[in-house]
């Protein structure tokens, strides 16, 4: 099979029932383009490990019963929990609806706005972003002034979930940091509801001269739903991200990450956790295209593995011809408590200039027995010793993660899902 | 307090300890000498219960109980501390959770009440002070980046803290300069008490200049050859090991 295709009929009836609005023109574009090419097969290269025939038979199941719109009422719940569980500015969207573009109305030197308003078209350059734009009702433009330092963190939290049928539910936000300005912002996938579930989400920052963007993503979905989530970046000459993900749920996740580092001086640190346990799949992609240099860019993932799980990390860093004073690092460590986990780990460097300085390293173990060891003749049982360890190993992605208002709710939920972990709870 | 008997212990299919036996009563303080080989560090690690040991006979009883059947952790909360001859160390793991973690374990396995941040710290303080330690310690990673003297010192105050009944101090003094000695020797001499006993596994004699032994062994082939007073110390270390081993193959 070259393809996992979607009954055309069926899909074309679901893009024709979404509210008529400027998009619609685009949306049937994004479908013929989706119709054309189906979901990505592990027959390709970038997606080898990770099948999406499960993703393709939620969005079936839910065509079959005529695309209903999900409504699942505990999910007013779930939004008042982060919300009240992080301080920020939150800009929400509930099974792929947005919900107060009028949220951020009043804070100097942003405005939000849907797709609509704007004219703005949603591109669609891949086959799930194709499928985004195709049955996307409306997005959110979120725009940051230039020379604008926004204080508060900005939310934006993508809840959805279906109660008894199959569900699947888009969203899509774009950034612009204009010149100079510089925020930080949540980004949080949760979802609710017993039914199968798939979200797909696409996410484009740009940051034009000498923005920077604090930026944290925390991925904490349903352990029975599924999730693709596309992140495009886009530096400017002197402009800087801090970009920290963190995948603690869901079943079958698939992050891409690409950064476009179009602009001389820019930075571009990025780190990320992964923890799965027992019948999780987490891949994450990162592509980082250095066009120009000088310019710098790190990426840091760590994964920590247990019961039968498995996890994909891949980072490629191009180095474009006469991108010369380039500096990209890359490593990825992964912990595996289990040997049922499984981990594929691949970093790639396509290096095209002269003048460059790269380095990649992964590494895959277990924990130290040595270390277990000395932590139990202290007198710390077995569990505690290595919930200890296992906590370490992923201490420096979460104490590096920029918007220093999550840090303790991320911190309790990273514990929370290591001590699941460790205690076996759910093996 | 400890009744080691004819103790045989392998790792892999090597044999080390070939029935060792010692008998330490609380108020003393034991050296073990030897050379390198002779299974000192492997008595030292079967105490606390390493798994890379297999004990293949004998028995070690510890306050009347059979110490072999307990866990690790067990034996820590029973009051058993072994100082490493390489601490390890832990990237992430801080030294101060390590030190409540360790002393709440024990406190609770011993009826008593956890003890507080605000306790803890006072406490960590007081004795950070007596080892001449930055308080700073308290926030690194266990053993993170410390040089061989700190790691030492850093062991030392772990048992400070854990005011262990039986402190078995596996070369401890080895690689540490004057002051660092010093330091050592005052927290081991500030644990001395007529309840505790303390053993000294060591390969020099110049530890004992500042913690002054009641027993001296010498451990040689996994055997104890011969054990006597501070001057068997003395002895040693102007004779060398070959005396011992000639008077062994004798």
């Amino acid at each position: 099979m070259i393809a996992l295709a979607l009954p055309e009929k069926a899909l074309a009836s679901a893009v024709q029932a979404l509210p008529d609005n400027s998009l619609a023109a685009n949306r049937k574009a994004a479908l013929a383009s989706f119709l054309d090419r189906g979901f990505p097969t592990t027959r390709l290269e970038d997606w080898k490990y990770t099948d999406l025939t499960t993703v393709a038979e939620i969005s079936q199941r839910w065509l079959e019963n005529g695309a209903p719109a999900p409504s699942a009422a505990a999910i007013d719940a779930r939004i008042e929990e982060i919300r009240s569980a992080i301080d920020a500015d939150w800009l929400v969207i509930g099974n792929g609806a947005i919900r107060n573009p009028e949220a951020l109305s009043s804070a100097d030197g942003v405005s939000v706005a849907r797709f609509s308003d704007l004219a703005h078209e949603p591109g669609f350059e891949h086959p799930l972003a194709d499928l985004n734009a195709a049955l996307l009702s409306d997005g959110l433009h979120v725009r940051v002034a230039a020379d604008t330092a926004h204080e508060r963190p900005i939310g934006i939290m993508i809840v959805d979930g279906a109660d008894t049928e199959a569900g699947v539910a888009q969203a899509r936000i774009r950034i612009e940091l204009e010149a100079g300005s510089t925020a930080q912002f949540v980004e949080y996938h949760a979802s609710i509801g017993d039914a199968d579930h798939y979200a797909n989400s696409v996410v484009e920052l740009s940051l034009a001269r000498g923005a920077a963007a604090d930026y944290v993503r925390i991925q904490a979905r349903d352990r029975a739903h599924a999730q693709t989530h596309r992140t495009a970046v886009r530096l400017d000459d002197s402009s800087t991200i801090r970009y920290s993900g963190f995948d603690l749920g869901g079943r079958l996740v698939r992050n891409d990450l690409d950064v476009d580092i179009a602009g001389r001086e820019a930075t571009a640190r990025i780190g990320g956790l992964y923890i799965a346990a027992d019948g999780q799949h987490i891949d994450n992609h990162l592509r980082v295209d250095h066009r120009v240099g000088p310019a710098t860019s790190e990426q840091e993932y760590r994964g920590i593995l247990g019961g039968r799980c498995r996890c994909v990390w891949n980072g490629k860093v191009i180095v474009h011809a006469g991108a010369d004073g380039t500096d990209a690092q890359q490593s990825n460590h992964n912990l595996l408590l289990s040997d049922r986990a499984e981990i594929d780990a691949k970093p790639e460097l396509e290096i095209y200039a002269d003048e460059v300085k790269c380095s990649h390293g992964t590494t895959v173990g277990q924990l130290d027995d040595s270390a277990l060891f000395y932590l139990r003749s202290r007198g710390l049982d077995k569990q505690d010793a290595m919930r200890a360890l296992t906590r370490a190993f992923g201490a420096s992605i979460v104490s590096h993660a920029p918007v220093a208002i999550v840090a303790d709710r991320l911190t309790e939920m990273v514990e929370q899902r290591l001590s699941a972990l460790t205690d076996g709870n759910e093996a | 307090m400890l009744e080691i008997k004819d103790l045989k212990a392998s790792t892999g299919d090597t044999p080390i300890l070939k029935g060792l036996s010692l008998s330490v009563k609380p108020g003393e303080v034991h050296a073990i000498m030897g050379p390198n080989g002779s299974g000192k560090s492997t008595l030292a690690q079967v105490i606390a219960g390493h798994a890379d040991y297999a004990v293949t006979g004998g028995s070690v009883s510890y306050k009347g109980k059979d110490l072999l059947e307990l866990e690790p952790e067990e034996r820590a909360r029973e009051g058993v501390f072994l100082g490493f001859q390489y601490p390890v160390e832990i990237p992430g793991v801080n030294n101060a959770y390590l030190l409540k973690a360790a002393l709440n374990a024990k406190r609770k396995h011993q009826g008593q009440s956890e003890v507080d941040a605000f306790e803890f710290l006072k406490l960590a303080k007081e004795k950070m002070a007596m080892l001449s330690m930055d308080p700073k310690f308290l926030n690194r990673g266990v053993n993170e980046g410390f040089s061989g003297g700190e790691k030492k010192r850093n062991e030392i105050l772990q048992m400070a803290m854990l005011e262990p009944d039986l402190a078995i101090l596996d070369e401890t003094d080895s690689g540490l300069d004057i002051d660092a000695l010093k330091a050592v020797a005052q927290g081991v001499n500030a644990l001395r008490s007529p309840d505790r006993a303390i053993v000294l596994v060591t390969h020099y004699q110049r530890l004992l200049d500042y913690v002054e032994p009641d027993v001296v062994h010498v451990l040689y082939g996994g055997r104890i050859l011969r054990s006597g007073d501070k001057s068997l110390a003395l002895e040693l270390e102007d004779k060398g090991y070959d005396w011992v081993r000639e008077a062994a193959s004798a």
